[in-house]
């Protein structure tokens, strides 16, 4: 135990009523007026006696204790403790809602602090952030809670919550286990009160979930629909009857999923067994997954169609050499063939052929085929086109130029209608797949629709069509571009009236909104009252002007807003005050500053070690605050930093003069050579200036103590500041 | 293990996203009046046109910029981003075809051997995250690629990375682990 001064005896009497402490064998007090921990009570008005003291939770602000009107006082600590003593609240209040006992709860809150302090409450509803922390306890333990069940309780959707819970458990590096859906059996069954016997019905779900297991349906699919499937068999084999509507209430699955889950279990071979069977024998076979032989089945069909198309085509062939045969017999028989037909007819067999080849070479079969449908589809598309402007023209427009026009178009018009029926009927006989071949199948192709075919042809022919500069100067670089094929993609300029008119007309309601707004500015401008547009506050403010280092804080500072709290009265003196080794360096860095700013660069100066510490102590705040400002504070760090690294680099008149004490010399050396200086400013940031600065600072360390004392605080209380920033 | 030859996977590309501007303003209204297939989105502010060759659909802005998607391939999406400068250019703007850059390359591969997702989840710990609540695939990201590849337990997976090389580097890269936790098909 302690042991007297005086004397050195052990044997020390300490009176809790008198609060001191004497040795007993030279009387000798040692202690006077100890501090008495036990609870004192006091009269009130009443009569009755209160306790003296306040209640000071356990895990509350771990320093500064809250006092009582504290909270406007003290430095920024008070915002932290409140977000973690919200957070513990909230916790606390979902945590009874799930029914998790307290050691969940406290992990919870842990997971919380640690969120905090990596600062990933940023950006987030508090509300996201607690429900993301509940479930990971809950993943991490093992509890039958679902991530469904947390965002029933907040009614927000389940994937966003799912995207707050992944990221955290991906920054906090929890490794979540996998969910087991026999996790949730227990739960289920309790809710569908099974009454005596829920424990075999559990038992007989879990066998028929470890089946399912081996069978491949558990992948990929949520826990809870499996529980569902497999309650519900159990239930039945047991002799409950429990619809599928009560297991769903229970499950929160739908209908479909439940009745999808049961007819893949019923394919898998263990549904042939009876219920006896099941609960003895386990088959060893396993299945594939359900999603894998949909995917087979559909290979299968495809190659089935295959086949047929083949087997088609063979059939075509023959019929193809029938029609071949009839049709020349009927022309032979008839006198004259159909007069324009005729004339495509030779058009068309006549490009065809020579077409074929070529596609056939350059474009491959596939590419052929693809080529075909294009132009069918362009010319699909065309024609509607066409149609609609021509209804559309005589509707707006209504007089008699257009209808003209109309008109010329209508005539053009059915004969491309003739021609596309044709083409349409025939092709409906084929299959879907045009080949080759049927070209000739289907006999003359009209010529207009060789339109694409045009193009097509044109681009084989003429290869490298068009060669303008190369893209080198932002040209466009047009080798392989089909001219024709875009002009096809501008309208002329009836078609550009007829959609002008269409779309105005679609878009009426829009149009008028845009009027109105525009009305009201008017207005409002004659007005005098016109608002800025309030759409986005644009983030480019001036450059901050000043001279000095404090300065440019200090207006940042107050633009930014950082905190009421900040004593710029402390700021300003720090400069003054902690420099130790004298203020004469102070001094000539001031002067220094003038002369160089004289330069006209919004440059800042030379500073003494400490406060350019504590500045960047203030300065990281700002640096975090927006990228505008990075540059800024970075710059002036930088330039600080080569302003040291300058007067330390070995420059001819300051060498032996930096490298011993650079601060004294710091000035005498800037105003000697400031404009070799600024010109080697921006070239180099060195590593080896940093360490330097590093040192010195380090170096420094005392007598800068004060000043960030004077701003009540360590390090924690700039972070805490930074906390408030945001 | 498979051994370290080169797989015969077949990797179908099957969106390519790319960017590029055409350092000019352009005025949607007449685009969207004088051009076939367009589709002007007042309230977005752009513009949708759709080319035929090579399928693309292109969103324009009135800034100059333009996103082109669904193409097949690398140079398929710079030949419709051509072709649509050109459209743009006999439109009347003073188009300069520029900054062409591929963004997003997304590529689908069928494997020929399924898959244990939580076991290889499991063996994967931090960098492969799977969620069956959320989503039935793994999903996997390689940072140094910038890939990332969702796998799914019948062996298909998708890859999606800023250019087709990334996406055959991506793929080669998983396809060990992925064996491991295969399963032979039957």
């Amino acid at each position: 135990m302690r042991v007297c001064k005086t004397c050195g005896c052990s044997d020390i009497d300490v009176d809790q009523a008198r609060g001191s402490a004497v040795c007993m064998s030279c009387g000798s007090v040692l202690e006077d007026n100890i501090i008495v921990s036990e609870v004192q009570f006091v009269e009130n008005s009443g009569g009755g006696s209160s306790a003296v003291g306040q209640f000071v939770s356990a895990d509350g602000p771990a320093k500064a204790p809250v006092l009582g009107s504290g909270f406007h006082t003290s430095l920024g600590k008070e915002s932290r403790a409140q977000t973690l003593s919200n957070g513990k609240r909230q916790i606390h209040n979902l945590g009874s809602q799930l029914q998790l006992n307290q050691h969940c709860l406290d992990t919870a809150f842990n997971f919380f602090k640690m969120v905090v302090s990596k600062h990933l409450t940023r950006g987030r509803k508090m509300t996201h952030v607690i429900a993301a922390c509940l479930y990971l306890v809950c993943r991490t333990e093992g509890t039958p809670h679902m991530l469904l069940d947390l965002s029933d309780l907040l009614q927000v959707n389940v994937y966003i919550l799912g995207k707050t819970f992944l990221l955290l458990a991906r920054e906090l590096c929890i490794n979540a286990p996998a969910v087991d859906p026999c996790l949730y059996i227990p739960r289920f069954a309790h809710m569908l009160e099974f009454g005596e016997k829920t424990h075999e019905v559990s038992m007989t779900a879990l066998r028929l979930l470890q089946r399912m297991k081996r069978d491949w349906m558990h992948t990929g699919r949520r826990p809870s629909g499996l529980c569902g499937a497999a309650l519900l068999v159990a239930a039945r084999m047991h002799e409950f009857r429990r619809t599928v509507k009560e297991v769903i209430s229970v499950v929160k699955v739908c209908e479909a999923t439940l009745r999808k889950r049961l007819t893949e279990f019923e394919d898998t071979p263990t549904s042939q067994l009876t219920i006896d069977e099941f609960m003895r024998v386990d088959l060893e076979q396993e299945c594939d997954p359900p999603s894998f032989i949909a995917g087979q089945r559909k290979v299968r069909i495809q190659q089935l169609e295959q086949d047929l198309s083949q087997k088609l085509d063979e059939y075509q062939g023959e019929i193809t050499l029938y029609r071949d045969e009839i049709e020349t017999e009927l022309e032979n028989s008839r006198p004259k063939p159909r007069g324009m037909y005729a004339a495509y007819a030779k058009e068309a067999t006549s490009r065809t052929e020579p077409e074929s080849d070529r596609l056939s070479l350059k474009l491959g079969f596939i590419g052929g085929e693809e080529e075909e449908e294009d132009e069918e589809l362009e010319a699909a598309a065309e024609h509607l086109g066409q149609e609609i402007i021509s209804q559309v023209l005589p509707e707006l427009k209504g007089r008699p130029s257009a209808g003209k026009e109309g008109q010329e178009e209508e005539v053009e018009e059915e004969e491309e209608k003739e021609r596309r029926r044709r083409r349409w009927s025939s092709i409906e006989g084929a299959p879907k797949r045009m080949h080759l071949p049927l070209i000739s199948i289907l006999g003359p192709l009209p010529s207009a629709s060789s339109l694409g075919l045009k193009d097509t042809l044109k681009e084989c022919i003429t290869d490298n069509g068009e060669h303008d500069d190369k893209s080198e100067s932002g040209e466009l670089d047009l080798e392989g571009i089909d001219e024709d094929e875009i002009e096809k993609y501008i309208l002329n300029e009836n078609e550009v009236e007829a959609k002008t008119e269409l779309w105005m007309k679609q878009n009426e309601d829009y149009l008028q909104e845009q009027k109105e707004k525009e009305e009201r500015i008017a207005k409002e401008k004659e007005l005098g009252i016109y608002k800025e547009k309030p759409k986005k506050s644009s983030k480019k403010r001036e450059p901050i002007q000043a001279n000095t280092a404090e300065e440019a804080i200090e207006k940042m500072l107050e633009r930014k807003k950082i905190s009421s709290k900040i004593n710029y009265d402390v700021l300003r003196d720090l400069n003054s005050k902690g420099s130790g080794s004298g203020s004469s360096p102070s001094h000539a860095s001031e002067d220094a500053s003038t002369t160089t700013s004289s330069a006209g660069r919004k440059r800042l100066t030379r500073r003494k070690k400490q406060p350019s510490k504590s500045n960047l102590g203030l300065a990281k705040p700002a640096s975090l605050m927006g990228k505008r400002l990075r540059p800024l504070i970075a710059s002036s760090t930088k330039k600080k930093r080569t302003a040291s690294e300058a007067v330390t680099s070995p420059l001819p008149s300051p060498t032996a003069a930096a490298t011993t004490s650079p601060e004294a010399h710091a000035a005498a050396a800037v105003p000697s050579s400031p404009p070799p200086v600024l010109e080697s400013v921006p070239v180099e940031y060195d590593e080896p200036a940093e360490e330097e600065e590093d040192e010195e600072e380090a170096e420094v360390e005392e007598p800068c103590v004060s000043a960030i004392q004077l701003l009540g605080g360590n390090e924690y209380g700039c972070d805490a500041e930074e906390e408030e920033a945001f | 293990m498979e051994p370290g030859g080169d797989v015969a996977l077949d990797i179908i590309v099957s969106n390519v996203v790319a960017v590029f501007r055409v350092r000019c303003h352009l005025n949607l209204r007449t685009i969207a009046l004088e051009g076939l297939n367009v589709i002007y989105k007042p309230e977005f502010g752009k513009v949708l046109m759709k080319l035929r060759k090579p399928k693309i659909t292109a969103s324009i802005w009135s800034s100059g910029k333009i996103i082109c998607t669904g193409a097949t391939s690398e140079e398929d999406a710079k030949l419709g981003a051509r072709r649509l400068a050109r459209v743009l250019q006999k439109l009347g703007f003073k188009v300069r075809f520029s900054d062409f850059k591929v963004v997003n390359v997304l590529a689908v591969c069928s494997l020929p051997f399924q898959i244990r997702l939580i076991q290889f989840a499991k063996n994967n710990r931090p960098i492969a995250s799977y969620e069956p609540e959320l989503h039935p695939a793994v999903s996997y990201r390689i940072k140094h690629l910038r890939a990332t590849i969702q796998i799914f337990s019948t062996g298909s997976i998708t890859v999606t990375g800023p250019s087709v090389q990334n996406v055959a580097t991506a793929v080669e890269q998983i396809y060990p682990l992925l064996f491991e936790c295969g399963r032979a098909l039957r």
